[in-house]
C-alpha cells in the first residue's frame, strides 16, 4: 500500500472531510443569504433608473420601442431572446414582449424618444408630434411640452386643493349623518331644537358641497382641454390629455448627472408620494406611514407590558415551580405561530371587545361596525401580544445578567426595592430592554399574516392621523409595507407590471428590518461584553 | 433622614410592588388566556344539540272534524299556520295558539276539498284536490312596522299561487307528486289504482317571436317492479324521480327530456326486501333519503361504477327508529334529515351522520309537523290536537370528529375521502371541513423544509463554533441572526415569483446540481488533500475551509446550469416535467415542495443555527482540550465529545425550528398553490393549516361552522407548536442549569 | 460560650439562631456584643456562619426567601428584629461593604451620594461636602478628586473597594459591616484598605469578617471566633491571638485546620 493511499485513508478516518463538509454547509447557508439579498438589490435598485429606450426594427418589418429588461436562452437553448418593456398598455394590451434576438434587424437609441408617466394605463413610450393648447394645434418639442405641463400643473394643484376641501366637507357630512343617527337612536324628536340645528347645518353643508362639485367639474373640464399628440413605434397616433401626464422625460438624451437627479427625485417620490395604478406605481407613503404607526402603537402596549411582566418575573415573583412554568410558557409563546395570534386578535379584539364597544358607544351606527371590524388599534394590539414575549424574554435576560452585588449594594445603603429598580437595575438593563424592543419592532415591521385578518387593507381611504377631530383614528384600516408586497405581488391583475414595485417595496422593507435587527444585535453583544466586568 | 420623605419612598415602594405584581401576573395570565379563548371559540363545534319545549297548547277555533294536512311556521318562530282539508290556512300565534287570521284556498277547478298536501322546500305546499287537480302554493311572510300602530312589528301573510295541474283523465290517482321549477317547468307524476303510472311535463317553449308557448306531454308507463310502489319523490326541479316499492326496490327516473322520461335503473336497495315506506330528497336535490319498514333511515345517491355506469348506492346510514318510518323530510336550509315514526321525530345530519334530537309528545302521536326555514324550530301537532312548539339549538350539525378527521363520502364523490372545500356560492352546498389534508399539508411542508434546513444549520453551526476562526465567528453569528429577521413575506414573495419560475425553467439543472455539488465537494476535498502536502497551504487552511469551498459550490452550480438543458434533451426528450408526467403520472405544480423546502428551510435555518451554535459554544473548553490532548483529531473531538454534550441544545433548536415551520404562514400562502391535496410527491403543492386560516377567515361568517373550524385549526397549530416548544424549552433550561449560562 | 464585653456595646446579640430555607440551621444561638467605635473581627473557617451573622446585623438576609431568624439583636438598645423596625432606617444606620466591590455603573460622585439621593436629599452643597469628606475618610480623595464625574468602573480593584467604603460612610452610619473586603484584592490594595479601616475606627463601629487571621490581628480591637455556627471564643484581639482560651481557637489560629 502506497503512503499516499495510507495518508488518504487516515485523512478520511480522522474525519477531516467532515470538517470540510460542515464548512460547505456553512458556505451554502451564507451563499443562499447572499443570493437572496443580491436578487432583491439587483431587482430593486434598478427600478427607477432611467434606462435607455431602444428602437428596434424586426424582420417582419415591425418597429418596437422598448426598454431592455433581460435576455436569456430560448426554450431550446439554441439562441437568445430578450424581454422588452414596451409600455403603451392602452394600445397593445401588454406591457412586456419577448423578442428573439435573430428577429432583430437593427437597433438604435434615438434621442427624441420620450417616456410619459401617466395617471392611468402605465407608461407611454413614443415621440412627441404636436401640442394642442387652447384649441390651437402646433408642432412642438420637449421643452414646449414641459412648459405646457408646468402650466397645467398649476391648474391641477388647484384641483387638488379642491379635492381636499371636498374630502373635508364629506367628512363633516358623514359626522353630521352619524350625529343624526345618534339623535334618532336616542329618540330625539324631529322638532327638537338640536335636530333642527342639525338639519340646518346639513343644508348649509349640502349647498357648499354642491357648489364645490360644480367648481370641480368646471375646472376639471378646463384642465382637460389641453392635449398633446404622440406617436408610437409604428407611427400610430395617440392623443393624451396633458392633465393625465404625471411626468415626462427623454432618457436617451439625459446625461449621467440628469439620470442621478432623476433617480433621486424618484426615490423621494417613493417615500412621500401616493400610490397609483392599484399600487403598482407611485409612492409608498401611506404604507410607510401605516407601518410606522403600527409599530408605534404596538410599542406603546408591548413595551410597558413586557417590561412590567419581566420585572415581576425576575424581581418580585418568588422563584419556584410556578415561576419556572410561567417562564417556560412565556418562552413558548414566542414560538406560537403568528397566524394563531391573528385569529385570536380577530376573535377577541375585533369580534369580542370591538363589538362590545360598538354596542355600548356607537349603537346607532350598527350594523355598520366602528370598532367591530379590523383596524389599526386591533392590529397593533395583536402584534403587541405577539411581541410581548420577545420583550419579556430579553428584559428578563438583561435583569438576570445584572450581578447580585448591585442589588445588595443598593439595599445596604437603605434603598427600597423600587428605588433599586429605578435607579440601578433599569438603567443597567436598558440596552437589553432596547434590544428586545427593537427586535419586537423589526418583527412587527415584517409580520403580515396576523395583520391580514385584523385590519390591513390594500388601499386605505384615509391615514390613521389627520386634521379631523380626534386626530388619531385608531379604528381606521391602514396600509402596511409587508402586506403591500403580498398584495401587489399576488393580488394585482398585472403581476408582471407590478414586479418592479414589489421589488422596490421589498428592498425598502429588507433595509428597514435588517437595519433594526443589526442595531439590536450589536446592542446585545455590547451588553454581554459590559457585564463581564464583574468577574475580574 | 427626612421622615416624610422616607414615608413617601416607602409608599411608592408599596404601590410599585402592588402594581408590578398585579400587572405582571395579569399580563402573563392574559397572554396564557389566548389559548383558552381560541379553544372556547371552537368548542361549540362539539356541543350537543339542545331542544327546548317552548309552548304547548290546544289549537283554538279548530273545527274538530277537519283533518289537518300540513303545517308551517315562519323563520322567527312567531307565527304558525295549519292547512286543513277544507283548504283553509289558519295562522296562529306560536306562543299561545291564539288565532291570527285565515286565508281560503280554492282550486282552479272550483274544488274546495283537499285529499292530501305535501310540504317541500321553503313553505311550498303541493295540494291534491278531491277532483284530482293539483296546485302548488307558497306561503309568504312579510315582517313590517305598522306606522298606524305605534311602529309595532307585525307580519303580513300572503299566498303565492305557483302552479296548476288539471285533473288527470284516469280518475283519482293513488299517489301524486308535482313540482314546478323557477323557469315554470311543471312536472306531475300520478300513480293510479289500475297500476297505470303517468308522467306529465309542461314546459314554456320560446317560439321564434319570443312569445312563450306552453307545451304539455303526458306519458303512460308500466312499472316493472316486483313489489308495488309504496313511496315516491320528485326533486324540487322536477328532474329526478324516485320510486320505492314494497319489496325494497328503488327505481330511478330521469325526467329532463320532456318527450322521453328515462328509467335509469332499478336497484334492489335492501336485500331483505323490506318495504320502502318513505322517500324524499336532501336539500340540494342530490341525495335521496330512504325510510323503511324497519325504521331505518339512509341516504343514497348514484355513484359512477366502471362496469354498470351510475349506480344508486347507500352513502350514509342515519339514526333509525324502532318502528316503521312514516315520512322523511329534508331540512330546508342544510343537509339535515327529519324522519318521523311512531316514536317521534328524529333529526339527523347527513354528512356527519350525527343524530341530533328526537322530538316526541309523550304518549300522543304526532300527526303533522313543520320546521322553520332556518332549522331552529319545529312545531308538531298530535292526534289529541296538542300543538307543541320546539326551539332547537343545533349549532353545528355538520361537524363531528369524523367529518373533521375521518374519511367522509361527500355528495358527488366516487368514494369516501378527506376533503377541504369550505364553501361554494350556493346555499345547498355540502361543506367539506376535513382538517386531515391540512394537517397533512402542514407536516409535508415542514418535513421537506426540515430536510433541507437541519443538516445545513447543524453542520454550519458545528463549523462556526468549532472550526472557524474567531474573527469569522464574530461576523457569521450576527449575520445569521440578522438573517432570522428577514420578513417571511419577502422570502415567500421571492420563492413564488423568482425561485419558482427559475426552477420550473431549469428543473434538470437543479437535479443535476444535487448530484454535481456533492461530487464536486468530494473531488475538491480529495484534491486538496493531495495539494496541501506540497505547500505551506496546510497552515493557512484551518478555519478558512468554508471560504475555500464556496467557489467550488458556485462553480458546480454554474456547471449544472449550463449542462442541465442539454442533459434534459438527452435523457428526457427535452422536457423533464413532461417525462415525469408520462412515466410516473406525477403532475408538476410550479409552486411545489421543492420551493417550500428552499424557502421555509431558509426561514428556519437561522433559528436552528443560532440555538445549536450557542449550545455548541457553551460546551466547556476544558472538555475539548482534554480530548485534543488525548490525540483525537478535531473532528473526532467534535463528534465524540462536543456533540454529545451539546446535543440537547441542538435538539431544542431543531424543535423550535420545527415549531416555526409548522406555523409559518406567508411563505406557504404565497409559494404552495394552496390546493388541499394529499400527495407526498415533492412536485406537488399542499395547503397547510396556517395558510388555510389566512385564506378562509376573511370569508368566514362569525360563529359559523367554518369560523369555528378555523379556530379549531388554530388550536391544533397552537398545540402542535406548544408541545415542541415546551419540550425544547425544558431541554434548554436543563442545559442552562448544567452549564450555568444561556 | 458567652462573652460579654461591657465596654459600651452598640450592638447586642442575644441567643441568635438562623435557619436557611429548608430549616438548615446556620447559627446555633449566638450571644455577642459589639463595642462602639471599635473594630471587631469575625473569624472562622468557611461555612462557620460568620458572614451569616454579619448579614443578620443589617437584615441583609431578609433578601433570601424562606430564611428564619430567632433570638434578638439590639442596636442601641432597640431590637432590630422587632415588629416596628424600619429596615430602610436600619440599613442606613448599619452600612455594609461587600466581598466583591460593587460600585454602581455611575460616576464616582454619584456613587458616593447614592445613599443621600435615595433618602431624598437634594442639596448640592451638602453633596459636594459629603463627597469630599467621605472620599477623604476612605483615603481615596487624592486619587480621584480630578475625575469625580468619570465612571466608577474605571477604577482599580482597591480603589473600587475604597469607593464602596466611601459610599457606605457617606450616609453617616453608626456601624459599618465589612464582609471580607480584601479577599479579592492584591496585597498593596489590601494594605491601603486596612489603613483606611484603622482610620475609620475613631468615628464608626466596624465589624469585619475576614478569612485572613493576620488581617484580623492587624486591624481589629476585638475578635470573635466562630465554628460551625457557634461562637467559640470572643475577646480582645491581642489576648485571643496570643493566649486563646479554647483548644479549637488555638487549633484554628495555628493553622491546624480551616
Amino acid at each position: 500500500m502506497s503512503t499516499t493511499t495510507k495518508n488518504m485513508n487516515k485523512y478520511w478516518r480522522i474525519g477531516e472531510p467532515m470538517v470540510w463538509l460542515s464548512g460547505a454547509s456553512l458556505a451554502i447557508t451564507l451563499l443562499t443569504a447572499i443570493i437572496l439579498l443580491a436578487v432583491i438589490m439587483i431587482n430593486g435598485l434598478g427600478v427607477f433608473w432611467p434606462a435607455e429606450l431602444q428602437r428596434l426594427e424586426l424582420q417582419d418589418g415591425n418597429q418596437v420601442i422598448g426598454r431592455l429588461i433581460k435576455s436569456e436562452p430560448t426554450a431550446d437553448g439554441s439562441a437568445l431572446r430578450r424581454q422588452y418593456k414596451i409600455a403603451n398598455r392602452d394600445l397593445y394590451g401588454l406591457d412586456f414582449r419577448w423578442i428573439d434576438e435573430d428577429q432583430i434587424v437593427s437597433q438604435e437609441v434615438p434621442r427624441n424618444l420620450l417616456v410619459l408617466e401617466r395617471i392611468e394605463h402605465g407608461d407611454f413610450y413614443g415621440e412627441l408630434k404636436s401640442l394642442n393648447l387652447n384649441g390651437t394645434t402646433r408642432t412642438a418639442s420637449l421643452p414646449d411640452l414641459t412648459k405646457a405641463l408646468i402650466e397645467v400643473e398649476t391648474e391641477i394643484r388647484g384641483l387638488r386643493e379642491l379635492e381636499g376641501k371636498l374630502k373635508d366637507a364629506s367628512y363633516l357630512m358623514e359626522q353630521l349623518r352619524l350625529k343624526k343617527l345618534k339623535f334618532d337612536y336616542k329618540g330625539v324628536p324631529a322638532n327638537d331644537p338640536k335636530q333642527v340645528a342639525l338639519s340646518q347645518e346639513k343644508a348649509i353643508l349640502d349647498e357648499e358641497f354642491g357648489h364645490l362639485i360644480d367648481i370641480q367639474t368646471r375646472q376639471n373640464a378646463r384642465a382637460r382641454e389641453d392635449t398633446a399628440m404622440f406617436t408610437d413605434a409604428s407611427g400610430r397616433e395617440k392623443e393624451i390629455v396633458l392633465a393625465d401626464i404625471f411626468q415626462v422625460y427623454a432618457p436617451n438624451s439625459m446625461g449621467l448627472g440628469d439620470k442621478i437627479a432623476f433617480y433621486s427625485a424618484k426615490l423621494l417620490e417613493l417615500f412621500v408620494g401616493q400610490p397609483r395604478e392599484s399600487n403598482t406605481e407611485g409612492g409608498l407613503f401611506p404604507a410607510i406611514f401605516g407601518t410606522v404607526m403600527l409599530i408605534f402603537v404596538m410599542s406603546l402596549f408591548s413595551f410597558p407590558l413586557g417590561v412590567i411582566a419581566a420585572i415581576y418575573l425576575r424581581e418580585y415573583a418568588k422563584e419556584g415551580i410556578v415561576v419556572r412554568i410561567v417562564r417556560i410558557a412565556v418562552n413558548n409563546l414566542a414560538g406560537i405561530p403568528s397566524i394563531v395570534y391573528g385569529i385570536f386578535g380577530l376573535g377577541f379584539f375585533v369580534y369580542g371587545i370591538g363589538h362590545s364597544i360598538d354596542s355600548f358607544f356607537f349603537p346607532e351606527r350598527l350594523p355598520t361596525p366602528t370598532f367591530g371590524t379590523g383596524g389599526l388599534l386591533w392590529a397593533s394590539l395583536t402584534l403587541a401580544l405577539l411581541t410581548v414575549p420577545v420583550v419579556i424574554v430579553s428584559t428578563e435576560e438583561a435583569l438576570g445578567a445584572i450581578p447580585r452585588e448591585m442589588r445588595e449594594g443598593s439595599y445596604a445603603l437603605g434603598s427600597t426595592k423600587f428605588q433599586t429598580l429605578v435607579r440601578i437595575l433599569l438603567p443597567m438593563a436598558s440596552p437589553g430592554i432596547m434590544t428586545g424592543l427593537i427586535l419586537a419592532m423589526a418583527r412587527a415591521a415584517g409580520e403580515v399574516a396576523p395583520l391580514m385578518i385584523t385590519g390591513v387593507v390594500k388601499l386605505a381611504p384615509a391615514l390613521p392621523i389627520d386634521g379631523n377631530f380626534p386626530f388619531f383614528h385608531l379604528d381606521r384600516k391602514f396600509m402596511h409595507l409587508g402586506f403591500h408586497i403580498y398584495d401587489i405581488g399576488f393580488q394585482s391583475p398585472n403581476v408582471e407590471a407590478a414586479k418592479p414595485m414589489v421589488f422596490v417595496t421589498t428592498l425598502l422593507l429588507v433595509l428597514i428590518v435588517l437595519l433594526m435587527s443589526s442595531v439590536a444585535i450589536r446592542l446585545r453583544n455590547k451588553m454581554k461584553k459590559r457585564y463581564t466586568f464583574g468577574t475580574f | 433622614m427626612n421622615p416624610a420623605f422616607l414615608k413617601k419612598v416607602k409608599r411608592n415602594d408599596r404601590i410599585a410592588r402592588w402594581v408590578i405584581t398585579v400587572g405582571g401576573m395579569a399580563i402573563i395570565f392574559s397572554v396564557i388566556f389566548i389559548l383558552i379563548l381560541i379553544a372556547e371559540v371552537s368548542l361549540p363545534l362539539f356541543l350537543s344539540p339542545d331542544k327546548d319545549l317552548h309552548a304547548s297548547f290546544q289549537l283554538e277555533g279548530r273545527a274538530a272534524e277537519e283533518k289537518i294536512l300540513a303545517m308551517g311556521v315562519d323563520e322567527y318562530l312567531e307565527t304558525g299556520y295549519r292547512l286543513d282539508q277544507a283548504g283553509r290556512v289558519n295562522f296562529f300565534n306560536i306562543a299561545d295558539g291564539s288565532a291570527i287570521d285565515s286565508l281560503q284556498l280554492v282550486s282552479d277547478t272550483g274544488s274546495r276539498r283537499l285529499i292530501t298536501a305535501q310540504t317541500y322546500g321553503r313553505l311550498n305546499h303541493m295540494l291534491v284536490w278531491d277532483d284530482g287537480s293539483v296546485t302548488i302554493e307558497r306561503v309568504k311572510f312579510f315582517p313590517f312596522f305598522d306606522e298606524a300602530d305605534d311602529n309595532q312589528r307585525s307580519i303580513r301573510h300572503e299566498l303565492e299561487h305557483r302552479a296548476i295541474f288539471a285533473p288527470p283523465s284516469y280518475g283519482l290517482p293513488v299517489k301524486t307528486m308535482a313540482r314546478v321549477n323557477d323557469e315554470g317547468r311543471q312536472v306531475r307524476v300520478d300513480l293510479f289504482r289500475s297500476g297505470i303510472f303517468q308522467i306529465t311535463i309542461i314546459e314554456e317553449e320560446e317560439s321564434l317571436f319570443g312569445a312563450g308557448e306552453r307545451v304539455q306531454e303526458s306519458h303512460q308507463l308500466e312499472i316493472d317492479s316486483v313489489g308495488e310502489v309504496t313511496a315516491m319523490t320528485l326533486s324540487t326541479d322536477g328532474i329526478k324521480l324516485y320510486l320505492g316499492t314494497s319489496k325494497g326496490e328503488i327505481l330511478r327516473w330521469d325526467l329532463s327530456e320532456i318527450d322521453h322520461p328515462v328509467l335509469e335503473e332499478t336497484t334492489q336497495a335492501f336485500l331483505d326486501q323490506r318495504e320502502i315506506t318513505a322517500l324524499n330528497m336532501v336539500f340540494g336535490d342530490v341525495s335521496l333519503i330512504v325510510g323503511d319498514q324497519q325504521g331505518g333511515v339512509s341516504t343514497w345517491f348514484p355513484v359512477r361504477d366502471a362496469d354498470v355506469g351510475w349506480k344508486l348506492t347507500q352513502i350514509h346510514q342515519l339514526h333509525g327508529h324502532a318502528h316503521a318510518v312514516q315520512d322523511v323530510q329534508p331540512s330546508p336550509h342544510d343537509k339535515s334529515v327529519l324522519s318521523i315514526a311512531a316514536d317521534g321525530i328524529n333529526v339527523s345530519h347527513m354528512t356527519s351522520e350525527r343524530f341530533l334530537v328526537n322530538i316526541a309528545n309523550g304518549a300522543e302521536k304526532i300527526e303533522a309537523f313543520a320546521q322553520s326555514t332556518r332549522g331552529n324550530g319545529i312545531i308538531t301537532l298530535s292526534d289529541h290536537g296538542t300543538v307543541q312548539s320546539w326551539k332547537l339549538d343545533i349549532p353545528h350539525p355538520e361537524v363531528s370528529l369524523k367529518t373533521l378527521f375521518g374519511k367522509v363520502w361527500y355528495e358527488g364523490y366516487p368514494e369516501p375521502t378527506w376533503a377541504w372545500q369550505s364553501s361554494a356560492g350556493t346555499d345547498d352546498y355540502e361543506p367539506k371541513l376535513s382538517l386531515t389534508p391540512l394537517i397533512f399539508g402542514t407536516l409535508k411542508g415542514t418535513f421537506y423544509a426540515m430536510l433541507f434546513a437541519v443538516p445545513l444549520a447543524i453542520f454550519g453551526a458545528i463549523y462556526t463554533s468549532q472550526f472557524a476562526r474567531p474573527k469569522f465567528k464574530g461576523i457569521i453569528k450576527p449575520a445569521v441572526e440578522v438573517m432570522a429577521a428577514i420578513p417571511t413575506v419577502i422570502i415567500g414573495f421571492l420563492a413564488a415569483l423568482w425561485l419558482a419560475p427559475l426552477i420550473e425553467r431549469s428543473l434538470g439543472s437543479m437535479f443535476l446540481s444535487l448530484i454535481l455539488v456533492p461530487a464536486a465537494l468530494m473531488l475538491s476535498i480529495a484534491l486538496w488533500q493531495g495539494a496541501r502536502k506540497l505547500s505551506p497551504l496546510k497552515q493557512v487552511e484551518r478555519g478558512y475551509e468554508f471560504l475555500v469551498i464556496a467557489p467550488v459550490i458556485v462553480l458546480a452550480v454554474a456547471i449544472a446550469a449550463i449542462l442541465g438543458p442539454g442533459l434534459e434533451d438527452w435523457l428526457f426528450a427535452g422536457d423533464l416535467k413532461q417525462w415525469l408526467f408520462n412515466e410516473t403520472g406525477t403532475r408538476y405544480d410550479p409552486r411545489n415542495c421543492i420551493i417550500i423546502a428552499f424557502a421555509m428551510g431558509f426561514a428556519v435555518i437561522p433559528i436552528i443555527f443560532t440555538i445549536s451554535e450557542d449550545s455548541l459554544s457553551n460546551v466547556p473548553p476544558s472538555l475539548k482540550a482534554a480530548s485534543l490532548a488525548l490525540g483525537a483529531s478535531r473532528w473526532q473531538t467534535v463528534w465524540r465529545v462536543i456533540l454529545p454534550s451539546a446535543s440537547p441544545g441542538i435538539f431544542a433548536g431543531t424543535m423550535i425550528g420545527f415549531g416555526r415551520a409548522v406555523g409559518e404562514t406567508m411563505i406557504v400562502l404565497m409559494a404552495t398553490g394552496n390546493t388541499a391535496i394529499m400527495d407526498l410527491s415533492i412536485f406537488n403543492g399542499m395547503r397547510p393549516l396556517s395558510a388555510n386560516i389566512a385564506v378562509e377567515i376573511p370569508e368566514a361568517p362569525v360563529d359559523g361552522s367554518l369560523y369555528r373550524t378555523l379556530f379549531l385549526s388554530a388550536v391544533i397549530l397552537f398545540i402542535m407548536t406548544f408541545i415542541v416548544n415546551t419540550v425544547a424549552e425544558i431541554v434548554r433550561q436543563r442545559l442552562r442549569a448544567k452549564y450555568g449560562r444561556f | 460560650m458567652t462573652a460579654v464585653i461591657n465596654e459600651n456595646p452598640i450592638i447586642q446579640v442575644n441567643n441568635l439562631k438562623f435557619f436557611y430555607p429548608g430549616d438548615a440551621r446556620a447559627l446555633h444561638g449566638i450571644d455577642l456584643s459589639f463595642p462602639e467605635k471599635n473594630v471587631t473581627a469575625l473569624i472562622g473557617p468557611s461555612g462557620c456562619g460568620k458572614s451569616t451573622l454579619l448579614r443578620c446585623l443589617n437584615r441583609m438576609n431578609d433578601l433570601i426567601d424562606g430564611c428564619r431568624v430567632e433570638g434578638e439583636i439590639t442596636l442601641e438598645g432597640e431590637n432590630i428584629y422587632g415588629k416596628n423596625t424600619d429596615i430602610i432606617e436600619l440599613r442606613r444606620r448599619v452600612g455594609m461593604v461587600f466581598q466583591k466591590s460593587n460600585p454602581f455603573p455611575k460616576s464616582i460622585y454619584e456613587n458616593v451620594i447614592y445613599g443621600l439621593r435615595i433618602a431624598g436629599e437634594k442639596d448640592k452643597k451638602l453633596f459636594d461636602e459629603r463627597v469630599e469628606k467621605s472620599l477623604k475618610a476612605a483615603a481615596l480623595w487624592d486619587e480621584v478628586k480630578d475625575r469625580l464625574q468619570e465612571s466608577a468602573l474605571g477604577l482599580s480593584g482597591g480603589q473600587m473597594q475604597r469607593l464602596c467604603i466611601a459610599r457606605a460612610i457617606a450616609v453617616n452610619p453608626k456601624v459599618i459591616l465589612m464582609d471580607e473586603p480584601c479577599s479579592a484584592l492584591d496585597p498593596k490594595s489590601t494594605a491601603r484598605v486596612e489603613e483606611t479601616i484603622k482610620d475609620l475606627r475613631d468615628d464608626f463601629t466596624i465589624i469585619i469578617v475576614t478569612h485572613n487571621m493576620q488581617q484580623a490581628a492587624r486591624v481589629s480591637d476585638h475578635t470573635a471566633f466562630l465554628f460551625e455556627g457557634n461562637l467559640i471564643e470572643y475577646g480582645l484581639t491581642d489576648q485571643l491571638f496570643v493566649k486563646p482560651q479554647v483548644k479549637q481557637t488555638e487549633d484554628y489560629i495555628t493553622g491546624r485546620f480551616g
